[in-house]
């Protein structure tokens, strides 16, 4: 057997080699781990989070990142929040979180200790929020939700954890709540995505109609890939549905709309959530798409008013409707606000409203003000109950009416009445 | 000074990990936690070396036993307010369990058809717990087990600790033979007496009771369990890249990949975003078709010295 | 019972739903029949075709079946450059292609599909896109099929049909064929393997774009740059079903998919006629590795 004599060059160059990595490695660590924690500068109130700007939910993060910045950017250019006579900015500490729940633990560890974030907002969905929770119970750091709306967060027993938007389980109500109102006798279909989001507005719209008196003669979930829902369409028309309800996404919610008519079913009523405030779902759509219905956490169209809060004896702080919708377009390059973007700004309205009524930054002062808080934004109206699951906020029901997207329930915030039957 | 039997490899690993067991009293919560995402990609990275790194047989479809895993965690916790750390043993056995049924009948399939076959059963599974409400179907489960960083540091530790010596007991043993043979030419190592059925069967099982512990350590973590995210096949592709990246079979490379791949990844959350995966889809190119052993089996291939100190 | 007319539409749309899946597996069929390597990015290359025709529609107004023969013609020029940059290597000068060829492939593809289905977030953002194309209905008894959909079928069935003439009828075919079944005995017969080789790749990633095109008739908004995640299983699966390398199989392993999840969801809740679907590769692997029909 041949001993090959191996020269020093080969051993020297794979010690290197190996030692190169092993310092980039470290170094890229330790750049990361030990960064250095900047102090809030005087006159200043940071707030941290993480947002999905990559990932699955890269676009509802990216709009509710704009809605943040354009909140901020008007706080701090009327007035900041005023703590003991003194004016402070808020400053956004934010990272992408890639959608992925296994980032949130390192990041949120990160904002509270290195950063020093005074004040949390939570990811967007229900699971990476839920993954935030327990650091912020631990660190005794607030945190307010914009995008996880799942009503099992609330049943945690989390004290400092409050939520903003309306939670899933309500999404359909605005819905049945008409429909109990002007047609109780019509028989519902529901039909929906088999997420988590969209199967708890789903399962929590059925018990509500049930309680209602509504009868539900077809209810079956779908994947949220789906090609085709003509079984489900079909098999509901077959069962004497009147109307529809469910839905998830942009993608099935589309679907859903157009099968009806390659089934020969006209529902009397159509309600889908998320893919009807879409604009392309009108366009998509065409003459389809007229008198489709469905729910919303806001609108830039909604008739929020601080005249409206003062007959309901409530504050109103912050923007009106049409500067934050102003304001958005020039931070955002031009986009118009979702939902996304009013729930996420409506939470940093929430956050500085609260900490100038507590007159401090004391998070146990502004928790106390938090959970009996009860003021109106334009994003709507805020209160938590004792867990923090918000109660006041309202859904509003949109529908378009030739081919313009209208608020038409509940009557306090419509433009316009809901037309009925679909397809007249 | 060489023990019998035990290398350079195994004093370094060993040393590494003493390092590890001391670092959480050294530095704050943040440098922990970051660790503990480590350590649990290290955790996925030895759990899939075992099958497709040691046989060569692709299992595209691994996350099915992290979901696995995860569910017997998140729903013992959340039903029976099981503590998390038997949440983990039982994480474990469960993917041991599901690993030699699955396995019993795909590892009869040879190379491709395997590993289409372990896409199908990740997908199926999702599919089947969307439709299980025990489980907490399409909704998922949402679990407050608390900010629990000790803990979760020295589960997922010890969860690689027992990972890294039946690694290096393997390759270094008489099944390391057996194993190797395997690898090269089925067909030729059955008919030398190689057990094969049973060594693929037995790895295959160890795969999926490590990546079922993995799984529940994800769940504990995350404080929850949703279908569409623990049954991602983003997990067993990350997995995989990992392995080739580093090194399959060996017992450095699924460390070493598992540093390359995940703790750059803060570098990718805030400066080029979204970049990272496009890097790493290149780099396994790259890898595949110039240098199938990866980083260490390369290292190892050029160099004879380094062939002795590296495993 | 369930009506009749449930079961009677869903098997319809499943026949529909299962020529479209047919036509977007049929490249992976090909290639794989032919060639012998799994392409792991076939999904990323369906997802080509789909933004190919969503381009076009929304740049030249071209509808989805015009979109088709353009993204058919890229195919080939795609399934060239992936021939010679991912597989000449493994299978130049090979009478029969290895296990470890096969795996090269697989890790390498695997690692296509990372690189392309990012890329294409980064290129064309993970905002979910669709061509509004809808040349109306037919009325079909109490049905209104749509007409979009009836000519992809129409098409997915034509471009399979003509596949199998093809490698039949024709000089080139033929020496696919005997590609397909033996690399030496094609030289011994004049051709070189590696033109018939690239050739059949070729073909075969025109009619995956092409397939991909077809396919954003039945998916309103549904293209993204994860959809091949989705369309990737599928279509293993359906060459699975019908055998590799078995042309009509497409078809086979395409409309048995197709309606068994349609149908089944007649009876079951939809995510469980997924999963059963997906399960059938099981059985057709330890019982009838080559296919469903001999």
């Amino acid at each position: 057997m041949l001993k090959r004599r191996v020269g020093i060059t080969t051993k020297t160059t794979a010690i290197i080699v190996a030692a190169i990595i092993l310092v980039v490695a470290g170094g890229t660590s330790a750049y990361y781990l030990t960064l250095p924690t900047k102090p809030p500068p005087g006159g200043t109130v940071k707030v941290g989070f993480s947002i999905s700007l990559t990932g699955s939910f890269n676009v509802e993060g990216t709009a509710s990142l704009n809605g943040m910045k354009t909140a901020t950017q008007w706080l701090n250019s009327n007035g900041g929040i005023i703590v003991n006579g003194k004016s402070y900015n808020i400053t956004l500490d934010y990272t992408d979180d890639a959608s992925q729940t296994s980032n949130i633990v390192p990041l949120y560890t990160k904002l509270v200790q290195q950063d020093n974030a005074q004040f949390l907002l939570a990811p967007y969905s229900s699971g990476l929020t839920a993954a935030a929770a327990p650091i912020a119970e631990q660190f005794g750091t607030i945190m307010l939700s914009h995008g996880g709306s799942a009503d099992s967060i609330w049943k945690q027993g989390y004290k400092n954890v409050f939520e903003v938007l309306s939670p899933a389980s309500t999404y359909l109500r605005v819905a049945i709540d008409w429909l109990k109102a002007n047609h109780p006798s019509d028989k519902l279909a529901v039909i929906y995505a088999g997420d988590s989001f969209s199967t708890t507005a789903a399962l929590a719209a059925i018990n509500y109609s049930k309680a209602q008196g509504f009868q539900v003669v077809y209810q079956s979930s779908y994947p949220t890939t789906v090609n085709d829902v003509t079984p489900q369409l079909t098999a509901a028309k077959s069962a004497g549905a009147d109307d529809l309800l469910g839905g998830g996404h942009f993608n099935d919610g589309l679907l859903l709309a157009k099968q009806l008519a390659q089934v020969g079913w006209t529902p009397k009523f159509i309600s889908l959530l998320v893919a009807v405030t879409e604009p392309t779902f009108q366009q998509q759509l065409g003459t389809a798409a007229n008198l489709v219905t469905g729910p919303s956490q806001w609108e830039h169209t909604v008739a929020y008013t601080s005249d409206q809060a003062k007959s309901l004896g409530l504050d109103w702080f912050g923007p009106t409707v049409a500067q934050f919708t102003q304001l958005y377009q020039q931070v955002s390059g031009g986009k118009t606000p979702t939902y996304h973007s009013g729930e996420a700004a409506g939470t940093i309205f929430v956050l500085a409203r609260a900490i100038q009524s507590a007159n401090s930054f004391d998070t146990t002062s502004v928790k106390q003000v938090l959970s009996s808080l009860n003021f109106m934004s334009f994003f709507g109206q805020f209160q938590v109950d004792q867990t923090g699951k918000q109660t006041a906020h309202s859904m509003v029901l949109v529908q378009w009416q030739n081919g313009v997207l209208k608020v038409v329930y509940p009557t306090t915030v419509a433009e316009t009445q809901p037309q009925y039957p679909y397809g007249a | 000074m060489r023990i019998a039997g035990l290398g350079v490899t195994f004093f370094g690993l060993l040393a590494l990990m003493l390092l590890l067991l001391i670092l959480p009293f050294a530095f704050p919560f943040s440098t922990s936690v970051i660790l503990i995402n480590l350590l649990f990609y290290t955790a996925l990275a030895y759990s899939i070396n075992f099958i497709t790194g040691m046989t060569g047989y692709v299992s595209f479809g691994h996350v099915v036993f992290l979901g696995i895993g995860a569910y017997a965690l998140g729903a013992s916790a959340d039903v029976y307010g099981l503590d998390p750390v038997l949440g983990v043993l039982l994480g474990a056995a469960l993917g041991l369990v599901f690993a030699l049924m699955i396995g019993l009948v795909t590892l009869r399939f040879r190379g491709v058809y395997f590993a289409i076959s372990t896409v199908v059963i990740a997908l199926a599974a999702l599919n089947i717990v969307l439709e299980l409400p025990q489980l907490g179907g399409s909704q998922g489960i949402i679990l407050n087990l608390g900010f629990q960083p000790y803990s979760w540091y020295y589960t997922i530790w010890g969860i690689v600790l027992f990972e890294m010596l039946i690694t290096y007991y393997i390759n270094r043993g008489k099944l390391g033979l057996g194993i190797r043979a395997i690898k090269s030419d089925e067909d030729a190592a059955r008919s030398v007496g190689v057990n094969v059925s049973a060594l693929k069967l037995y790895l295959f099982g160890l795969s999926g009771l490590f990546a079922g512990a993995g799984g529940a350590v994800f769940a504990w973590t995350t404080s929850g369990v949703f279908p569409y995210e623990t049954f991602s096949l983003n997990f067993s592709l990350q997995m995989l890249a990992m392995i080739i990246i580093g090194g399959v079979g060996t017992a450095l490379g699924p460390i070493l990949g598992a540093v390359v791949v995940y703790l750059p990844s803060y570098y990718f959350l805030t400066v080029a975003i979204g970049t990272q995966l496009i890097i790493i889809g290149f780099a396994v190119v790259v890898i595949a078709l110039f240098i199938p052993e990866g980083i260490v089996g390369t290292l190892k291939r050029r160099s004879a010295s380094l062939r002795e100190l590296l495993e | 019972m369930v009506a009749l007319a449930v079961i009677l539409s869903d098997l319809l749309f499943g026949i529909m739903l299962g020529c479209v899946f047919a036509v977007v597996a049929h490249g992976l069929n090909l290639i794989w029949g032919v060639v012998k390597v799994v392409n792991i990015a076939h999904g990323e290359f369906i997802m080509l075709g789909a933004y190919g025709a969503y381009f076009l529609n929304v740049f030249g107004g071209f509808n989805p079946l015009l979109s088709a023969v353009v993204d058919g013609a890229l195919g080939i020029f795609v399934g060239y450059a992936f021939y010679f940059s991912f597989l000449h290597r493994e299978l130049r000068g090979k009478e029969r292609i290895t296990l470890r060829s096969e795996m090269v492939t697989l890790v390498s593809t695997f690692g296509l599909s990372l690189f392309m289905s990012n890329l294409a977030v980064v290129a064309f953002t993970g905002d979910f896109v669709g061509i509004n194309w809808s040349p109306g209905t037919v009325a079909l008894g109490f049905l209104e099929l749509p007409l979009g959909a009836l000519y992809v079928t129409i098409l997915a069935v034509l471009i399979i049909s003509t596949s199998v003439v093809f490698l039949d009828r024709t000089y080139i075919g033929n020496a696919i064929k005997a590609y397909s079944q033996d690399i030496t005995a094609t030289q011994l017969v004049g051709a070189n393997p590696t033109k018939v080789a690239s050739l059949a790749t070729a073909l075969g990633f025109s009619i995956t774009m092409a397939g991909g095109a077809l396919l954003t008739v039945w998916i309103p908004t549904g293209i993204n740059p994860y959809m091949g995640a989705l369309y990737a299983p599928i279509s293993f699966v359906i060459v699975v079903l019908g055998g590799p390398g078995k042309m009509l199989g497409s078809l086979l392993g395409g409309l048995t998919l197709g309606v068994v999840i349609d149908v089944l969801q007649a009876f079951v809740p939809v995510s469980l006629a997924y999963a059963v679907a997906f399960l059938l590769l099981i059985p057709v692997l330890l019982f009838r590795p080559e296919g469903i029909v001999k």
